[in-house]
């Protein structure tokens, strides 16, 4: 068991849904609540890494962070070097590559919510701040842990995008994925075993989490 | 003295074009829009509350200081949680997050959190107060709407404006007799100034209220619900007499 990989991949997943979190809850609700010319746009870019090969994402991302493009020089100058095959390009890389998978549950979960009860809220002096966070929020909850866990997960899993952006350093990006791919490569099929097993059951874990809370909230009136 | 409260708006609606110009003053503590279904009285009152905007108008809340919540022409729009309107709407929305009493006390500030209890206690909610909306009966569910709408409203003392929409709709007589009797009283003894939506004759009565008569998006009268719904009341007694259904 390749624990240095392991332990690289928990911190990658962490961080991006950390991430995620924070960056996508505004936008899902930007895009839920239906205002704005270019939602249709946002929305379209948001979910374009759910149909592109991840090799392709990966590809632009590697010109994108390279010395070719001004973001690319932008990041060079603050920090210091190309964030290509570090961690924290790929911490970048897998942002993008799981947004869809944080944002779309989120989305879905606001746009269930009844219009009734944020107008209630409005219609008793509540600011749209407040509606959001003692209204909105916790009727979304089920939709945040997807949300969390999908994002986790994703990351986990993640190959392509990585490979590309990341290369195969062991300590700095390879992730267990990546892990796996060489020890088949080595036919170490022993230690791939153990690596694939643990992937499952990280998997497993996460799903487990999402459908055990599926219905336990409705006695809080929570919207799964 | 406050300045009369004035209402000037138009809006698309689904019949049509909606006008509304009234100007009234508070004189009376209860005032009622009153008009049939589908005339647009839902309309003006989302407009007042913020949850929608008119294409065109002004809407002023005459207390002094006078408020202008929207003016067209000035490029006025003041958000809904700054107006100091309440709104109980039509269909009682409550929080299913929240018990009966955290939903009363959601609209109200907490220096103020003893209205809670006094609200649970007018409205005959206290031993409802830990229980969750899904548990409730629809008129449980309507009362606990009103009281937490009234209870906010009564925290912005007079200068607020508490909007009901039919808060009394679909309630058995009995109950709508008592609660209308609890909220008039209470909402009298704090200065609150109500405006609401009816189309029952026989509620604007008992209110004593004065009256916006609307119909087709358009004020047709106002003035004393004696004056203003004389006809209706005639009408009303004559089909309880029986000489309703004589004519049909």
């Amino acid at each position: 068991m390749d624990f240095e990989a392991l332990w690289l991949t928990l911190r990658l997943a962490a961080g991006t849904t950390a991430i995620l979190l924070v960056a996508g809850l505004p936008l899902a609700w930007w895009i839920a609540s239906g205002r704005g010319a270019g939602r249709a746009v946002v929305q379209a870019l948001v979910a374009l890494p759910l149909v592109l090969p991840p090799t392709v994402v990966g590809f632009y991302l590697l010109v994108m962070l390279g010395p070719l493009t001004a973001p690319g020089r932008l990041l060079i100058r603050l920090f210091g070097h190309s964030l290509a095959f570090s961690f924290s390009g790929l911490l970048v890389g897998s942002v993008i590559y799981s947004l869809p998978f944080a944002v779309q549950p989120l989305v879905a979960g606001f746009g269930s919510v009844d219009r009734g009860y944020t107008e209630a809220a409005a219609g008793l002096g509540a600011s749209p701040w407040r509606t959001f966070r003692t209204v909105v929020m916790p009727l979304t909850r089920g939709s945040l842990l997807t949300s969390a866990v999908l994002a986790f997960t994703h990351t986990v899993g993640e190959f392509g995008v990585v490979l590309m952006l990341g290369g195969n350093i062991p300590g700095a990006t390879q992730t267990l994925s990546i892990s796996l791919y060489d020890q088949v490569q080595d036919f170490n099929y022993a230690a791939a075993n153990r690596t694939a097993l643990a992937l499952v059951i990280i998997s497993l874990a996460a799903l487990i989490v999402i459908y055990s809370r599926r219905g336990s909230g409705l006695g809080r009136g929570e919207l799964v | 003295m406050s300045e009369p409260t004035h209402l000037s708006l138009t809006m698309q609606h689904r019949q049509g074009t909606l006008a509304f110009d009234a100007a009234f003053e508070l004189t009376r503590p209860w005032t009622v829009l009153f008009g049939p279904s589908g005339s647009g009285k839902t309309t003006v009152l989302r407009a007042i509350a913020g949850l929608m905007r008119p294409a065109t108008g002004r809407i002023v809340l005459g207390f002094a200081p006078a408020r202008v919540l929207f003016d067209r022409t000035e490029g006025i729009y003041m958000p809904a949680h700054r107006r100091g309107v309440r709104l109980a709407a039509q269909v009682a929305t409550l929080f299913p997050n929240m018990t009966v009493q955290e939903n009363i006390a959601y609209g109200v500030p907490p220096a103020a959190m003893e209205v809670v209890d006094e609200t649970l206690q007018r409205f005959h909610l206290e031993r409802l107060a830990e229980t969750m909306p899904w548990k409730l009966s629809g008129g449980e569910r309507q009362r606990t709407a009103v009281a937490r709408a009234a209870a906010s409203a009564t925290t912005l003392g007079g200068s607020g404006l508490l909007l009901l929409d039919e808060p009394f709709a679909g309630l058995d007589l009995r109950l709508r007799d008592d609660l209308l009797r609890d909220l008039r009283s209470w909402l009298a003894e704090t200065h609150t100034p109500v405006l609401s939506v009816t189309h029952d004759v026989g509620e604007a009565f008992q209110l004593g209220a004065e009256v916006i008569k609307f119909a087709d998006g358009r004020v047709l009268q106002q003035g004393p619900v004696e004056a203003v719904l004389a006809e209706e009341r005639e009408r009303l007694l004559d089909q309880l007499s029986g000489g309703g259904v004589r004519k049909a």
